[in-house]
């Protein structure tokens, strides 16, 4: 656990005159679960957006595996390794939960329109193996149950867990999670920490925002910490907890005082 | 309630291949058999019967088939679709009448044409969003009309005349008044186009187009490449289009920009509305039916428009997604785990 996958450099985000992220720096190592903390409109989904490429940085750089993903287009980012998920859940409502995760698996197909539309073999055995993981990745995600019913049906929790098996489905390296546990009770939270270290352990890189400070603490190797746009700490749990500035700046949030 | 569609899917769905192919079969040979009801409750008043079968029904058919890519399958709102029709139907008059080549030969090159167009179209218009999507179409429409209206090497305001017919097969001759025989050869294309997006729908690319239509950033964000694949059913629709155009100029025998104005394009609209966009077999029943009535009714044809008017400001209102809705229905959930 050493190598970094991806890097913000001096990243600046500017909306007008709000300044959502300002001058930014850290990295993130391969394997390793990155806890992103902050109050409420810190700037936490931002810095998804501008590594996503919903937003170009106006100051600053970020580096993917060495590469800069200045300029490059979204779908380009995320078939380069990069998959999020959604703070307000955005799955395709009328698809299956299955159609969902297969859809995200259509990006490292090789077989395009023509050879759907005459059934060759190359397009029918890829359907068949992206069918057969993305079955696989619900059950991993311990949705398997839920395949075959509508995106827009399924429980609340469902749903939400769903986003991280269609994030997967695109098979990236580095995986975004935007408070994947909103709204779960303590049980549920705690069965997501597992879920994340699973998906740890089979190999991805987790950035995982989130404002269960029990959660993030318990299941993050590393915290960073932002506070109106700027990185205010950068340490291991335990140390952050602790940390001056961070009590601070969370002070007066009182759901979120661990 | 009972719902007609998922009656309809339910049977299929629990049906085996040789039931299925029997079903696709009695429907064909029932499509077919409609040009001999000419006698029966079926006859049209006004306009001869055998003809209103080829046009309008077959070919807004066709048309709505192939706007349903557009905007049933992937939710681009195109209101100048009749350019496409318009692009087929010139590329069969002028190359029919000023060289030798035949309805077939000409088939290919005026769907390619259509296509061409859709891409110079689509390429800069689909950057564009909703309704200014909408605004640049229907602006393409108009100018392609426009532009036949002043382009006197084509014809202008006159149109083209003495287009050829369709050269003799297999001893069938394609005289004008054979309606029978256009049917057939239309109906054929009908399954052909059928076949073609239901092939298209169940794969790869029928996921990327409705990802768009329901959520294009998450889509984009999923890796889809979205603006390649509103290129595709851009152009997929638009060649559906000017084969339409080809057919329609080889029934005619005559067409003038008279026949391509904006109307054309919302009746086909009308037609996937009405008959349910994002279902082909809806857009089929609601092109069969706005293209029908108005002959058989002597009423609805007097006030075409505004019977069609009221009809979707009603439907609007009553059954928003049509006659027969897209697929909203999960599977009925099956007793084994997997696949
Ligand atoms: N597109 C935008 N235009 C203008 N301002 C924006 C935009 N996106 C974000 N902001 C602003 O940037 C700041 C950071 O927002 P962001 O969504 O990143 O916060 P967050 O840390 O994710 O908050 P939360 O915990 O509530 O999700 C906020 O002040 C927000 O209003
Ligand atoms: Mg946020």
């Amino acid at each position: 656990m050493s190598e970094s996958i991806l890097k913000l450099q001096n990243a600046t985000m500017q909306f007008g005159g709000v300044v959502a992220l300002n001058d930014v720096s850290f990295e993130i190592k391969k394997q390793e679960i990155l806890g992103l903390i902050g109050p409420n409109g810190a700037g936490k989904t931002t810095v998804f957006n501008v590594i996503t490429g919903v937003y170009q940085v106006t100051k600053g750089d970020i580096t993917f595996e060495g590469k800069s993903l200045k300029g490059r287009k979204r779908y380009k980012i995320t078939r380069g390794g990069v998959a999020r998920t959604f703070q307000n859940i955005r799955l395709w409502g009328d698809m299956t939960a299955l159609e969902n995760v297969i859809t995200a698996t259509d990006t490292h197909k090789r077989s395009g329109l023509i050879s759907g539309l005459f059934g060759l073999p190359i397009s029918r055995r890829e359907e068949k193996r992206d069918k057969a993981r993305a079955q696989e990745l619900l059950d991993f995600i311990g949705i398997g149950e839920y395949a075959d019913r509508l995106a827009k049906n399924l429980p609340y929790g469902v749903q939400r867990r769903l986003e991280i098996a269609r994030a997967l489905g695109t098979e990236p390296k580095l995986l975004l999670l935007d408070e994947p546990a909103a709204g779960f009770n303590p049980a549920e939270k705690v069965e997501l920490a597992k879920t994340i270290r699973k998906i740890r352990d089979a190999g991805y890189t987790v950035l995982l925002i989130e404002h269960d400070m029990s959660l993030v603490m318990g299941v993050s190797d590393r915290v960073v910490v932002i506070d109106f746009g700027q990185k205010i700490a950068d340490d291991l749990p335990a140390k952050v907890q602790n940390d001056k500035r961070v009590i601070e700046a969370y002070l007066g949030v009182p759901e979120d005082a661990s | 309630m009972f719902n007609l569609r998922d009656w309809g899917a339910g049977v299929w769905e629990r049906s085996g291949r040789p039931v299925r192919v029997l079903i696709a079969l009695g429907a064909i040979a029932a499509a077919a058999s409609l040009p001999l009801l000419g006698g029966t409750f079926l006859n049209t008043p006004i306009a001869d019967y055998g003809s209103v079968l080829v046009f309008p029904v077959a070919i807004f058919v066709i048309m709505a088939l192939g706007l349903n890519i557009v905007i049933g399958k992937s939710g681009l709102l195109d209101l100048g679709y009749v350019a496409f029709f318009a692009i087929g139907a010139y590329t069969m008059g002028i190359l029919g009448t000023k060289t030798g080549l035949n309805s077939w030969e000409i088939l290919p090159i005026g769907i390619a044409m259509a296509m061409f167009a859709g891409l110079i179209l689509g390429v800069p218009a689909l950057r564009l969003r909703g309704d200014y999507l909408a605004i640049i179409t229907l602006g393409f429409g108009e100018i392609v009309r426009i532009t036949a209206l002043n382009l006197n090497s084509i014809g202008g305001a006159n149109g083209i005349v003495g287009i050829p017919t369709p050269p003799t097969i297999f001893g069938l001759e394609y005289t004008f008044d054979n309606h029978r025989l256009y049917f057939w050869t239309f109906l054929i294309i009908i399954l052909l186009t059928i076949w073609m997006i239901r092939r298209l729908s169940v794969r790869r690319a029928g996921r990327a187009w409705e990802s768009i239509r329901q959520d294009e950033d998450a889509a984009e964000l999923m890796g889809v490449p979205t603006f390649r694949y509103k290129i595709w059913a851009f152009v997929l629709g638009a060649s559906v289009g000017g084969a339409a155009g080809v057919l329609y100029a080889s029934k005619t025998l005559f067409i003038s920009p008279d026949n391509f104005t904006l109307q054309v394009s919302i009746l086909i609209l009308a037609c996937v509305v009405f008959g349910g966009m994002g279902n082909i077999w809806g857009v089929v029943l609601g092109a069969i039916i706005l293209g029908y009535l108005p002959d058989r009714i002597r009423f609805i044809s007097d006030a075409r428009l505004l019977v069609f008017g009221a009809v979707l400001v009603l439907m609007m209102n009553l059954r928003p997604d049509g006659l027969l809705p897209r697929k909203k229905r999960e599977k009925a959930l099956p007793e084994k785990g997997q696949s």
